[in-house]
């Protein structure tokens, strides 16, 4: 089984972790580097932090700290972020398929229930959202992506015969089914996408059940994404459609959406009804970027940092951005990340392993999804969701976490048949 | 396992069609952001950052200051000061400083203590507390230096402030008007120039936090403030204290219950005083200042009724009432019926007519206030005597539409349009007759002696002005010109003639014809020696009053060649015996018009019958010897007193010049250092000129006759400069003050 891999990879390989290690190729990625996307990565990153310093510095100062307080912050989740990119760029994506599945679907499960018990809101509010263990903060949702983009992959890769498969299903009910309708409804995809949602229905159930529908929102995106790249047939959608449907209906009968989540969507589709409420916050963004013009005040020169937009160096700093750096400063943020994503989908599609493919591809999405609601939401193009913009946003566990994707990225894309340099 | 086959191949996926349009989709999505950043920005930066801009910044007033009022030679009248406003921030008042606080605040600003400290309870999570508007400089130090010496400058602060001061007090208020706590002017020229004595106030854009707190970083947008025009008016400061005390002095002798004054310049229409009494301090306008009225409020008990009553009698002496109140010009009219009369032609100056005391109209029988009749008179005598029944008989020929066209051209059916507010509107019907509305020949018979139509003060100003300025009606006003800070002139009032009324031949025989009135007539006792005053008297019966009310005026001219002051006088309801216009307004007048013309530095020119009557000026004897100087004396027909036993005159009194009656006496001092000869002053009121004249010579003083100048037993004193007792100098000139009693017109 070993014989294609080299001989040091393997000898290594077999040191460290011997035959399940070897079957996959060694611990260590072979392939060159992706200079392109580290160098993309390292502009995005140096311009996150730049501009999480100038918004931050005012609410850091009113909130009593010192004004590089977020800036300090955020820089060692730059730092232990940025290391743990590189180690993992150079760790054998394959290394993470059962591990990741298993392993983060255990962790993220047994954080997204502890956070339902011991963790804290923002603001005071009775929303639970965080969790704190051994002083660092973070968010289970945030780790919860991730596994569920390895847990996803992993499954559609390793039962991708099962996916495509056309054998009519075996058992009383699906012969029922396949005898009512005359042909083969119902096969054995029928096994693989239902394992699949399941998986998705125990995330994002839990992340509901936590409140948090921005991050459930991002689940399904991801998930929904993941399955039609996996060859999921779009027969399955639909019906997915359906059971989503009926979730939801029950979920808003059972009391899991709060009235909050219809309030931020009214407050959308309800143009400047509350200023000072729910709108307050999308107003101010809007003062924000509007005052930017072209060209931006100026690097530093935000007016509405100053606890016009609350809390700036979060959801909406890419309000600041602009009121600094103009429509200018705003285009090249959304040039930064396209480029990201176009480089993230060519390693997809270059990945020879349909579990890397759809790793990068997870991943690439999730960071799709992520700017655009972020982005959209600062320019009031789609209703206040609360998604933080990556690299930019204050908050250390997502930094760190967006991170190691992008590591993951690095990883799958050494296998890819693609230039590096 | 097929993962290794997958690694031979380039890609893994049989669903890249399906990637790639998922990738396009994404690619669609951030381009649409970009749109939307794009037009965000770009097409409604403009107003997004309008919108950020009124929030960011908090805007500030830089006060302007409102323009100062002078007179007309420049003394204030009216002029802004500043003063400051003290207020407290009770969020920092802490049990520590609380009773510091209390302590300053009332000590010296004098707070009410209890309601202080209800507030400091009651307002306690408020940043902003006022305190005392209108603090003096001296206060606001004090209390800021108590501020910094406990350690509470953190609780108080001032800010500055204006108020408006008015140096002359009561002197021109019912003029200058007043303003309000905002500083804007809610009575007289404050009120009507408001807008320009305003200015625009500046502004400070500061860049302010979310949290209204200052941006230090942030840059500050300034706007000056345009300071308002300054005014300096026509009205003159020395004219207007002559002419206010006169009126003062006149509404106290006749108990009446308004005096109303116009000085004006007859050419121009510039107001150069004017006043009605009782008036009040315009520092202090909210305080009622006539006693009677004051003593009335005190009896009424019913609270409600005694608020309405204060507030009554505070309009009231606001009110402007020179321009704004109707009267009934009584004789006065006269004027211009015979000046409207002959320039029709109606009549002419040789017109006789004889007068049997009453005339019949109709059914009306005018009775004139001579029983007997005046006999035959022209024009010049129906002036004179101020004949009722030549008067109807001139209206009657001249009828309702020529009489109608000379009431309109004399502009007492238009506003007089003077810069000033609450100008009494005339309206057909109520306030006059008109073809149109309500003249029939019944009430032309009383309106030919200025009964039945009604006239403000200042029409009568402008319209007696008229007769003296050739004929021509002009506009009255009030403000000379505005000024900038720096003194430049920015606007300047130029006299407007309205039209020419009559004629100018006209004009100067109704003066000639007015002079007379005041010369031997019913006016004589607004005679004023050296200056030809012209003008008429009048004595109406007011209507729609309980009580037999009259208004006693007197309207005229000086000098009457060449004619530089109106003077108006109204007595409103005297109280007294007498209320003839001839009897009480005529004096006024003249004593106005003897004070002010010398003032504005008209010389006197004396008629010969008046040198020869009454004085001659004192001859320079300094330097002479003792028989020289009696050999001069002898010519000029003067008494004389030596003082000292020297040969030669070292000093006289009176000195070299000045005017002494016939007879007089001049006192020569022959020795240095003698000490001066005094005497005591003796009562002259009710002698005639003569009697006041052989008094003085015997007490050794000299007496300048003012007022009437007959020498008949009819013509007494009734003033003198000094109060009897007085010790003087000898020789000393002794105002007397002369007046006809007993006048009827």
């Amino acid at each position: 089984m070993a014989s294609e891999n080299n001989g040091a990879s393997s000898a290594r390989g077999k040191t460290f972790a011997g035959g399940f290690i070897s079957s996959r190729g060694g611990l260590w990625a072979r392939g060159s580097f992706d200079t392109r996307l580290f160098a993309l990565l390292a502009v995005t990153v140096v311009f996150g932090l730049l501009m999480l310093y100038s918004a931050s510095y005012p609410d850091a100062y009113s909130e009593g700290y010192e004004p590089s307080y977020y800036f300090k912050n955020q820089l060692v989740g730059v730092l232990v972020g940025t290391f743990l990119m590189l180690l993992v760029s150079k760790v054998n994506h394959k290394m993470f398929m059962e591990l990741g599945a298993l392993c983060g679907s255990a962790v993220s499960v047994i954080l997204l229930v502890a956070v339902l018990f011991v963790g804290s809101g923002d603001n005071n509010s009775s929303i639970k959202r965080w969790i704190s263990i051994g002083g660092i903060r973070f968010q289970p949702s945030d780790v919860a992506k991730l596994a569920l983009i390895l847990t996803l992959a992993y499954i559609l890769h390793r039962y991708h015969h099962l996916v495509v498969s056309k054998k009519p299903l075996k058992g009383a009910v699906p012969d029922a089914v396949n005898g009512f309708f005359n042909k083969p409804v119902l096969n054995d995809s029928a096994k693989a996408v239902c394992g699949c949602a399941a998986v998705i229905l125990l995330y994002v159930g839990l992340v509901l059940v936590g409140s948090h529908l921005s991050g459930a929102i991002i689940m399904m995106g991801i998930a929904v994404c993941m399955l039609y790249v996996g060859e999921v047939r779009l027969t399955w959608f639909g019906v997915g459609i359906i059971g989503v449907c009926l979730v939801g209906v029950i979920a808003f009968s059972a009391g899991l959406i709060k009235p909050y989540m219809i309030q931020r969507l009214v407050s959308f589709v309800g143009d400047n009804e509350d200023p000072l409420g729910a709108d307050w916050q999308t107003n101010q963004a809007l003062y924000a970027i509007g005052s930017g013009g072209f060209f931006g005040r100026g690097l530093g020169q935000s007016i509405q940092k100053y606890n016009y937009v609350p809390e700036p160096q979060n959801d909406m700093i890419f309000s600041i951005i602009v009121e600094e750096l103009g429509f200018i400063g705003g285009f090249a943020v959304i040039l930064l990340f396209a480029l990201i994503i176009w480089r993230g989908t060519v390693i997809g599609i270059n990945c020879p392993s349909r579990y890397g493919a759809l790793v990068a591809f997870g991943i690439t999405f999730k960071l799709a999804m992520q700017v655009f609601l972020n982005i959209g939401v600062a320019t009031d193009f789609i209703p206040n969701t609360g998604i933080t913009l990556p690299f930019f946003s204050y908050g250390r566990t997502a930094l760190i976490v967006n991170l190691v994707e992008m590591g993951i990225l690095l990883s799958i894309s050494r296998s890819s048949r693609i230039k590096k340099v | 396992m097929s993962v290794n086959k997958d690694d031979m191949k380039r890609t893994s996926l049989s669903a890249k069609r399906g990637v790639v349009l998922l990738c396009v989709f994404a690619f669609l999505l951030l381009i649409a952001l970009v749109g939307r950043l794009g037009y965000l920005t770009i097409i409604k930066g403009e107003e997004y950052r309008r919108i950020a801009e009124e929030q960011q910044y908090s805007d500030s007033t830089i006060a302007s200051s409102r323009g100062t009022v002078y007179d007309s030679n420049m003394n204030v009248l009216a002029q802004t000061a500043s003063v400051w406003l003290v207020y407290i921030n009770p969020s920092k008042i802490t049990d520590d400083n609380r009773e510091d606080v209390v302590r300053g605040l009332v000590d010296i600003l004098g707070a009410d203590e209890d309601k202080l400290r209800q507030d400091i309870v009651s307002k306690g999570s408020y940043r902003y507390l006022k305190i005392k508007s209108e603090v003096e400089y001296n206060e606001k130090t004090a209390i800021m230096a108590y501020a910094r010496e406990k350690k509470i400058t953190n609780v108080i602060f001032n800010d500055p402030d204006t108020k408006r001061y008015y140096p002359g007090g009561t002197l021109c208020s019912t003029v200058i008007g007043f303003t309000g706590d905002d500083g804007y002017g809610l009575y007289g020229l404050e009120y009507f120039y408001d807008d320009k004595l305003t200015g625009v106030d500046g502004k400070v854009f500061t860049l302010q936090d979310g949290l209204s707190y200052e941006l230090e970083s942030g840059n500050k947008i300034m706007y000056d403030p345009v300071n308002g025009e300054n005014f300096v008016l026509t009205l003159d400061n020395e004219i207007q204290t002559i002419l206010r005390n006169a009126c003062i002095t006149a509404l106290q002798d006749n108990a009446a219950e308004n005096v109303y004054g116009v000085v004006m310049n007859t050419k121009t229409g510039a107001v150069l005083g004017m006043c009605n009494v009782p008036d009040y301090d315009p520092n202090d306008p909210f305080t009622i200042s006539d006693q009677k009225t004051l003593d009335m409020i005190a009896e009424i008990t019913d609270e409600e009724e005694k608020n309405k009553v204060i507030s009554d009698a505070r309009f009231s002496q606001w009110k402007n009432k020179a321009v704004a109140d109707f009267y009934y010009p009584g004789s006065v009219y006269k004027v211009f019926l015979v000046a409207g009369a002959l320039e029709e032609g109606v009549i002419n100056e040789n017109t006789s007519y004889t007068c049997h005391g009453t005339i019949t109209v109709g059914d009306r029988h005018v009775k004139d206030y001579n029983p007997i009749g005046h006999g035959v008179e022209t024009p010049l005598t129906l002036l004179v005597n101020s004949c009722n029944t030549f008067s109807v008989y001139v209206g009657q020929r001249m009828g309702i539409s020529l009489f109608y066209k000379y009431f309109d051209a004399f502009g007492f059916t238009e506003k007089t349009g003077i810069d000033l507010p609450g100008e009494g509107t005339p309206v057909a019907g109520v306030t006059y007759h008109s073809p149109e509305v309500s003249f029939t020949n019944s009430n032309l018979v009383s309106v030919s002696f200025g009964q039945s139509n009604q006239v403000t003060p200042m029409q009568v100003a402008t319209a007696v002005s008229a007769i003296g300025n050739d004929g021509k009606l002009m506009k009255p006003f009030i403000v000379e010109k505005t000024v900038d800070d720096s003194g430049n002139t920015i606007s300047e009032t130029e006299p407007l003639v309205k039209r020419q009324v009559v004629s100018e031949t006209t004009a100067s025989t109704v003066a000639s014809y007015m002079e007379e009135v005041v010369k031997r007539g019913t006016g004589s006792n607004a005679y004023v020696s050296g200056y030809h005053v012209a003008g008429k008297t009048g004595t109406s019966e007011k209507t729609g009053v309980e009580e037999k009310k009259y208004i006693a005026s007197f309207a005229g001219f000086a000098p009457c060649d060449d004619p530089e002051v109106t003077v108006v006088i109204v007595i409103d309801a005297p109280g007294g015996a007498r209320y003839s216009g001839g009897d009480i307004a005529a004096p006024v007048a003249g004593e106005v018009f003897e004070k002010v013309l010398p003032y504005l530095g008209i010389e006197p020119s004396y008629t010969d019958e008046e040198l020869a009557k009454l004085s001659s000026p004192a001859p320079d004897l300094v330097g002479l010897s003792l028989t020289a100087a009696k050999a001069e004396l002898g010519r000029t027909k003067h008494t004389y007193r030596i003082v000292g036993d020297g040969d030669e005159i070292i000093a006289q009194s009176p000195e070299a010049g000045r005017t002494t009656p016939k007879n007089g006496v001049i006192v020569l001092y022959t020795q240095e250092n003698l000490p001066e000869e005094t005497a005591v002053v003796p009562n002259f009121e009710g002698l005639t000129v003569a009697q006041a004249n052989q008094l003085a010579v015997s007490r050794g003083f000299n007496i300048k006759i003012s007022g009437s100048a007959f020498s008949t037993s009819s013509v007494v004193a009734y003033k003198q400069e000094y109060r009897e007792g007085t010790e003087l100098e000898m020789g000393s000139v002794i105002t007397v003050y002369f007046k006809t009693s007993g006048i009827s017109d």
